[in-house]
């Protein structure tokens, strides 16, 4: 049975970030709620559209005061409408110091059939037994939802990992140790998410399993699949994985023996643990 | 016969050890998406950024997705084209439930003009991995010539000077939800202040249970 420790509204009270203190709330009071659906009003009458929106282009402007920045925005080639930046009082620190960690993303890349998926589930379970919040982003399960309209040709590749990469940015920013598994076969694509965030929050795993290896498992009969011509474009098969040249972590075969999934978790929780992740 | 490797029978759904209910223990909360939907100006990112707070100061993990800053990341190679819209809308509704399922309070603000959109993004989150619903809506239900005359990015008077085309609340639609959680309005005439708004939403999700696992 692993225990775990329950964050309560205590462990927040010395938190010297959000400078709020605590204002005076009412007492609970026993009201019963229901989800009460409430009618539209009637004071919002559609009006009918024009034709596709022009774009217009709008210089940048700072404006610090209201707390919107200008940007100017290009859209495929056509500069879009003045989009701001809205900033918001409750920084990624503050809520570093609720959760006790920091916000990174550990982003597990390999062949199918390496381990990606199983080290993911060893690693959260892992940090979870520790207090820690983490959230899996499995490149198979994304697919499923926010990437659903993609598929497996290079540009739906590249539009495939960006997205993940855009959403394990905004996790880490939550102060969620995000751990995504996804075959991420490209550099350029992997580095372009190691590059959305600061410094040492992208931690590269690298599961260096021989393709022999991966394909003996082949624990979704893809490899059959694809060596009898049914998939094309299949990564390792008929479509290059490039290996990472600088991760933070690589997990290999002792001789010929894989490390089994906690062992691996270990192995990147230390890291995690001597880089500072695991306390706020 | 062979097929491109993007058959959807190819893609796998893998569970794990670590259950949503977990990680609601862990955080002491639940993990929902509430949707804040109003006219460009209606206050929707002062609302977020208010509730965001005031979850904060309670010791809740919450988390602002705005539209606007969304469109530097995430959806920046989307604009403002019908089609560009409702895949904006889908897009963030997919993050949310994301955020939602990790335990967290998201708290997305988008103008999201169409009820058709908002309506995919209640349904999406009220699929068989959930038991019921979390996805609160809440209305900003202020009137168009009040959010024009706070004009706060100078939006409505490019619009209006026809620089701007298929602008919400000028010339594209605003469908107001017809069923919301929560609706923030006038009373007399008056605007709730942020910390006004904020506490009317705090207390929906805490008589609600969101506030406790």
């Amino acid at each position: 049975m692993i225990s775990v420790p329950y964050y309560s509204l205590n462990s927040f009270l010395t938190s010297k970030s959000t400078n709020l203190g605590f204002p005076n709330f009412p007492s609970p009071s026993p009201l019963n709620f229901r989800r009460n659906l409430t009618s539209s009003s009637t004071e919002l009458a559609p009006i009918k559209a024009n034709e596709a929106s022009r774009m217009s282009s709008l210089k940048i402007n700072s404006d610090e005061s209201s707390g919107l920045i200008r940007h100017e925005v290009s859209v495929n080639g056509r500069r879009s409408e003045n989009i701001v930046w809205h900033k918001c009082s409750v920084e990624k620190s503050d809520r570093q110091e609720l959760l006790k960690q920091k916000g990174c993303v550990v982003w597990i890349t390999g062949l199918s059939g390496s381990g990606k998926s199983t080290l993911a589930c060893a690693l959260t379970r892992g940090l979870h037994s520790r207090g820690k919040l983490t959230y899996v982003l499995d490149g198979d399960n994304v697919r499923h939802g926010l990437n659903s309209d993609l598929m497996f040709q290079p540009e739906d590749r590249v539009e495939n990992i960006r997205r993940i990469g855009e959403v394990v940015k905004l996790f880490s920013d939550a102060g969620v140790i995000c751990i995504a598994s996804v075959i991420s076969p490209y550099r350029k694509d992997r580095d372009a998410c190691r590059a959305k965030l600061p410094e040492g929050d992208f931690i590269e795993v690298f599961m260096d399993m021989p393709l022999c290896v991966c394909e003996a498992r082949d624990p979704k009969g893809l490899y059959k699949l694809a060596r009898a011509g049914k998939i094309k474009g299949f990564t390792g098969v008929d479509d290059p994985y490039e290996p990472p040249l600088n991760s933070e972590i690589v997990i290999q075969q002792e001789g010929e023996v894989c490390p089994p999934p906690e062992v691996m978790a270990e192995k990147v929780i230390s890291y995690l643990d001597a880089k500072g992740y695991l306390e706020a | 016969m062979s097929s491109a490797m993007g058959s959807p029978t190819n893609v796998f759904w893998h569970e794990c050890a670590v259950g949503k209910g977990e990680r609601q223990k862990l955080v002491n909360q639940q993990g929902c998406l509430v949707w804040i939907t109003g006219l460009s100006g209606s206050g929707k990112s002062t609302l977020a950024c208010s509730l965001n707070r005031e979850l904060h100061s309670r010791g809740k993990l919450s988390y602002v997705l705005d539209g606007d800053n969304l469109r530097h990341g995430l959806n920046k190679n989307l604009g403002f084209s019908p089609e560009d819209r409702t895949e904006n809308i889908r897009r963030v509704g997919e993050v949310g439930k994301l955020f939602a399922d990790a335990g967290l309070i998201c708290i997305a603000s988008l103008i999201s003009p169409y009820r058709k959109d908002r309506d995919a993004c209640r349904a999406l989150m009220t699929d068989a991995n959930f038991i019921e619903a979390m996805l609160l809506s809440v209305l900003m239900n202020i009137p168009l010539d009040v959010c024009e005359r706070r004009d706060t990015k100078g939006l409505y008077k490019l619009a209006r000077a026809g620089k701007i085309k298929g602008f919400t609340g000028i010339d594209d639609p605003y469908e107001p939800p017809l069923n919301c959680e929560i609706k923030i309005e006038q009373k007399n005439g008056v605007c709730p202040t942020p910390c006004d708004m904020a506490a009317q939403v705090v207390s929906y999700l805490d008589g609600n249970g969101f506030l406790r696992a």
